[in-house]
């Protein structure tokens, strides 16, 4: 292969000449074998223009590199950023990226890195021209023609700074489906017919000559969402470079409405041409105005406590009235409190489990919950159940007791220390002196079991077994001394 | 009325609400299909007003008639602005032509309240249907939530919008009841609840219906009742925790034509808006509470950013040793973003960390100086009183508060 790749043309004392990152990544990929250093190479490129698709395949007859000499192996990562710094229209660029590879190439990973110089000036490339490609996908309009023009409907004129029109005639492709464009540039133009892309050399100075009703809309539309009492010229304009400025309709319109917003029109952000109209109040009765809404239960309007406020809503108890057993859980967890409903998140599954085995037919019991509101703190992005203070479950007993008043169940079965404080009105009873040893209280059998949560966390599948059958063993219990 | 009129009208009517952003959809294409729009997720400013604000999508009310009566919005049923309404196609058409000349990447639409809020939401669903089913627009839709309708309503707004938002307007239950009457704390809980009840099931049933991808969003008023950043980031955070949200928006009470007693007379200083903006992101992207930002009731400080506030008054953990500390922790260094963070952590994998590494990464020297420790470089004066560098580095550009304070005057 003698003669033919770029190592044999610098070794010739002749220039690479390179038009496309394929032909830069063929020749390096030959110089890097033939261990050419950069400061060996001088690069040239003709001026742009060429077909803008050619990178699509790989050049005809491109010399495979030579046996023996080492492969090269670069990361995905470098390989983008060539790529993309490679539309960078910096004098050098092919030398520059030529540097970068044999760096690499001799183990100096940093190179990437923007802390590197170099790095640095890769990084800042490759942002340019992503920084571009974003501002020809905001920044180009399209004007449509008149149908009897034929195809394209829509053309636009866009002076990019860097070689990304191939790029963004892609996304543009994807946004138009079937409708057909072209887009003209200084170096080139591109044409989509519907289903393909065409390209073509520099073709016009834009779509001057189009008058577009649908610009005046647009106009109309920018004039009127502005809101003039916060009128921040120098914000907007470093928003948008000004050399977009000249080809976007509504720069005409800009300076006209800032000095009117300057001039006064801010003390209201309401748009001159919509304040110098006549206006109509609308004649509907306040009472006529509500919205019909359910009134709220007394417990939804509870404000005993400060729990409601970061909670959705109260959760009542369900179940019949004249259940002979009642559940008492501690809280509404995350998705009880989104449910409105007790019992329907995870531990409320693992409940419904343990019913079963105990042959307790959950439409048969009254459960409910020692506090109603979903007390939380947060941790992340998420809801952490945070335990009920002493006072709030004797704020909230109010309810319990209205409950345990109705229902008037034979036997009650506490879930977990709180609701076992919460029904003994005891703040100090606690779990291990009653658990599994039903005892009587006012009249009523009381039946302690582990809070299904805490059934869910602790650790070790035995302890998980353990206190599992704990639950079962005393719903058990307690269906018998409800019979 | 002239749909150049209406447009006007109702334009002028939809910008106090700051949502706008339209990212977060899932990829889409309409290359070689009926139909036009495509999203790539990220979402694109395709211009700017002059208040420096981006215009991503076609951000309109389908009617200003309103039988509500909130004291801060210019649409209430007591305010003397023009009124109009667009047709179902109106909307539709707007959407696509602007679409086309690449405008816009979107729409974004709300509504006041006619009638009913389940005929109001009737509506809005019906245009985002007909931009889907019968134009297969692939573009973006926003649609805003009238929190009293039905949840079978919601559910089929979810199916049709990439983002749905209930906006809860002010930061307290008793600001609401005084300034929005109508309007009700329990039921914007209530369906904000609903479409995360919706957005969670479809997290775990992958292969069900599309509910609004890009999830949902709220927008609070600052400024027009009472409430202190305190409370206003209090809330941000509850609703973040509780609904999953993906943004809460915060918007600058505007002074509006024949503004009511109820409501101030002149805006907040915009300064307030950036800041509650700067402290939400703190809380979204670098896990601070609302409560380390503001320990005490009170507004964020304005002269400096949220972070450097936070540094100023936690200087027990600075310096901080860039070549040792935690990815999380370096991001709390006023001057280095999450970004930067990581880039540092990726670096000294390779090697240790020096100083001008800092200026390379375009840290800002001046701010990040007397809170790190790198390789060749301790800061001497790492005993410099918080007051003393608070002054050194507070924001001197209040261009802002001056024309807001020459506003008051007038
Ligand atoms: S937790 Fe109980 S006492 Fe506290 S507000 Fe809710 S219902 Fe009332």
């Amino acid at each position: 292969m003698s003669g033919s790749g770029a190592a044999a043309t610098v070794a010739a004392g002749r220039p690479v000449l390179v038009h496309s990152f394929d032909e830069w990544r063929t020749a390096a990929r030959d110089l890097l074998g033939h261990h050419v250093p950069p400061h060996a190479v001088q690069w040239i490129s003709q001026k742009d223009g060429g077909d803008l698709f050619a990178h699509a395949e790989e050049p005809q007859g491109a010399p495979a590199v030579k046996r023996g000499s080492p492969t090269v192996r670069i990361s995905r990562k470098l390989m983008d950023m060539l790529q993309t710094a490679a539309c960078c229209r910096v004098p050098n660029r092919w030398a520059f990226l030529y540097l970068v590879l044999w760096r690499w190439q001799q183990g100096e990973h940093d190179v990437i890195s923007p802390a590197d110089e170099d790095g640095a000036k890769l990084t800042s490339m490759v942002k340019a021209v992503k920084r571009e490609e974003h501002d020809m996908h905001a920044y180009i309009r399209f004007r449509e023609r008149h149908e009897q023009a034929g195809p394209p409907r829509f053309v636009a004129w866009f002076e990019p700074g860097h070689d990304v029109l191939p790029q963004v005639a892609q996304h543009f492709a994807a946004r138009m489906g079937r409708v057909t464009w072209m887009i003209a540039t200084p170096e080139a133009s591109v044409m989509w017919d519907g289903t393909t892309l065409h390209s073509t050399g520099p073709l016009m100075r834009g779509p001057e000559d189009i008058d577009d009703a649908g610009e005046a809309l647009w106009l109309t539309y920018y004039r009127s969402i502005f809101n003039p009492a916060r009128l921040n010229a120098e914000l907007m304009h470093g928003h948008i470079p000004s050399r977009f400025w000249k080809n976007l309709p509504e720069g005409a319109i800009v300076p006209a409405m800032v000095t009117q917003a300057a001039a006064g029109a801010r003390k209201v952000g309401q748009t001159r041409s919509v304040g110098e109209r006549g206006g109509t109040v609308i004649p509907i009765a306040p009472d006529k105005a509500q919205p019909q809404r359910d009134t709220p239960s007394t417990l939804d309007a509870c404000r005993r406590c400060e729990l409601w406020q970061d909670a959705t809503q109260a959760v009542p108890g369900v179940g019949p009235e004249t259940a002979a057993i009642m559940l008492v859980g501690e809280q509404p967890g995350d998705q009880e409190d989104l449910a409105g409903e007790p019992f329907v998140g995870p531990a409320g599954q693992l409940l419904a489990r343990a019913m079963q085995d105990a042959q307790v037919e959950r439409g048969a019991i009254y459960l409910t919950n020692a506090v109603k509101h979903f007390k939380w703190e947060p941790r992340g992005k998420r809801r952490m159940h945070k335990t009920p203070a002493q006072r709030e479950v004797e704020a909230c007993s109010y309810w319990l007791d209205s409950e345990l008043a109705q229902v008037q169940p034979k036997v009650i079965v506490a879930l977990g220390s709180t609701a076992l404080k919460a029904v003994t009105g005891n703040p100090h009873a606690t779990l291990k002196d009653v658990l599994g040893k039903p005892f009587m209280h006012q009249g009523r059998w009381i039946v302690t079991v582990y809070h299904p949560s805490y059934i869910l966390r602790v650790p070790g599948e035995d302890m998980k077994a353990q206190a599992f059958e704990v639950m079962v063993a005393g719903l058990r219990e307690a269906r018998q001394l409800g019979l | 009325m002239e749909l150049m009129d209406k447009l006007e009208i109702l334009a002028d009517a939809a910008k106090y609400d700051a949502s706008c952003a339209s990212s977060g959809a899932p990829k889409r294409t309409s290359e070689g299909k009926d139909g036009i729009g495509a999203t790539n997720g990220m979402g694109i400013c395709h211009s700017y007003t002059p208040d420096g604000r981006c215009v991503s999508l076609l951000k309109i009310l389908l009617t200003n008639f309103c039988v509500y009566d909130c004291q801060y919005c210019v649409n209430r049923r007591t305010s003397n602005v023009p009124r109009a309404r667009f047709s179902v196609d109106e909307v539709v058409k707007l959407t696509v032509d602007f679409y086309l000349r690449n405008y816009i990447d979107g729409l974004f639409l709300s509504s006041g309240i006619i009638q009913s809020s389940d005929y109001t939401m009737e509506q809005l669903v019906a245009i985002a249907r007909q931009l889907r089913e019968v134009h297969h627009f692939r573009g973006y839709i926003h649609l805003k939530t009238i929190p009293d309708a039905d949840p079978a309503l919601i559910a089929a707004a979810g199916k049709y919008a990439d983002r749905l938002s209930v906006n809860i307007e002010l930061p307290t239950e008793g600001s609401i009841e005084r300034l929005a009457p109508e309007k009700n704390v329990h039921t914007i809980k209530l369906a904000m609840g609903s479409i995360r009840r919706k957005l969670d099931e479809k997290a775990e049933e992958p292969r069900s219906p599309t509910f609004a991808p890009a999830g949902q969003s709220t927008q609070m008023i600052v400024g027009a009742d009472a409430s202190d950043d305190k409370t206003i980031l209090s809330t941000a955070q509850t609703l973040y925790g509780s609904y999953k949200l993906k943004r809460v928006y915060y918007s600058a009470f505007s002074p509006i034509p024949q503004s009511p007693g109820t409501v101030p007379l002149a805006p907040p200083p915009m300064q307030r808006e950036h800041r509650l903006y700067q402290a939400d992101f703190l809380m979204r992207g670098y896990g601070f509470q609302a409560g380390e930002l503001l320990p005490a009731a009170g507004n964020l400080a304005l002269d400096i950013d949220p972070k450097l506030a936070w540094a100023l008054s936690h200087r027990e953990h600075f310096p901080l040793d860039l070549n040792m500390a935690e990815e999380s922790m370096i991001a709390r260094v006023p001057g280095i973003g999450l970004r930067n963070a990581k880039r540092l952590v990726e670096l000294r994998r390779l090697r240790r960390i020096r100083y001008a590494d800092l200026t390379r990464l375009r840290c800002s020297m001046k701010k990040i100086a007397p809170f790190i420790v790198t390789a060749d470089y301790r800061p001497a004066a790492d005993t410099t009183a918080s007051e003393v560098l608070r002054r050194s580095m507070a924001e001197h550009s209040p261009r802002q508060l001056d024309l807001w304070a020459e506003l008051q005057a007038a």
